[in-house]
């Protein structure tokens, strides 16, 4: 096959699922939407060196996951809060294209509080359910401190709700 | 109670997340129409290039060379020392010539001499 036509297949198929896990980490519809771009764009440049060392889907998460951290490390004022501003849920609820409630918001507040590792784990294991040895290939870490960062991402948002009590 | 149970109870896992009416029908023509034609290749650092290592090999074997050409006068001895081991070399040369030579001697079995050899053992 065609290698164009091949790669166009991957994006009909991958686009979606990497757009959710991209959105989850930018969190607005149009920081998503260029940051898709760019890991489509990384990942042509990348296809003739890919040689299914790893799944394909794999291999697209950890280029989405990058690009998705390196837009928010680019974009500090972005998608990332301090503990005691509440920019992130409040621009949310102003955002056409969130249609979540004010806990919800404040989850996402509370996410993009976190650092990095926490806020990527977090999102691919609560929302996706993504197991452990799948993000552990993604993010090339070890799955015990994956489980570590998760247990304390949950701990530090529970003390953020139980705080607004 | 456990604390993801207390986040799920509290949030639950809804995808508040939206996007535009069509957004996902169009996504592949999108993403494919911002691709160059051709996968951008990577120029290859010098340190990739075969021709990296050629000359630094080249450069380490001048080095050695010229280390060891120096290493004489570098490790202190002196001229005197030098004509010294000169006088004193033929000497010593002519008895290792020697014992070459009966090392060869004793060595140089021809074939005949090697099949009796293992006949007798």
């Amino acid at each position: 096959m065609d290698k164009r036509r091949e790669f166009e297949s991957i994006v009909r198929e991958y686009s979606e699922q990497l757009y959710w896990q991209i959105r989850r980490i930018v969190l607005t519809h149009d920081d998503a939407n260029d940051v898709l771009q760019n890991t489509f764009l990384k990942a042509w440049n990348g296809f003739d060196n890919f040689h299914g060392e790893s799944k394909i889907s794999t291999w697209l998460s950890r280029i989405a996951i990058n690009e998705s951290l390196d837009f928010l490390r680019r974009n500090k004022h972005l998608g990332s809060a301090t503990s005691d501003d509440m920019s992130v849920a409040n621009s949310l609820l102003a955002d056409d294209y969130f249609d979540g409630n004010e806990t919800e918001a404040m989850l996402q507040q509370a996410v993009a509080q976190l650092p990095d590792v926490q806020r990527t784990v977090f999102q691919l294991r609560y929302f996706e359910e993504m197991k452990y040895s799948d993000i552990s290939q993604l993010l090339d870490t070890s799955e015990g401190a994956l489980k570590a960062s998760y247990h304390i991402a949950v701990k530090k948002i529970t003390e953020f709700f139980k705080s607004r009590d | 109670m456990n604390e993801e149970m207390y986040i799920q109870e509290k949030v639950g896992k809804r995808n508040p997340f939206r996007v535009p009416d069509g957004y996902f029908d169009n996504l592949t023509a999108q993403v494919m129409q911002n691709l160059p034609e051709q996968p951008k290749r990577r120029a290859k650092s010098v340190f990739m290039r075969p021709i990296f290592y050629a000359a630094a090999s080249v450069c380490a074997l001048l080095v050695a060379g010229a280390a060891w050409m120096w290493h004489p006068a570098a490790d202190g001895t002196s001229a005197d020392t030098v004509q010294a081991q000169a006088v004193v070399q033929p000497q010593q040369q002519e008895e290792s010539g020697e014992y070459m030579d009966e090392a060869v001697d004793y060595m140089m079995l021809d074939n005949h001499e090697i099949y009796a050899y293992l006949a007798e053992n």
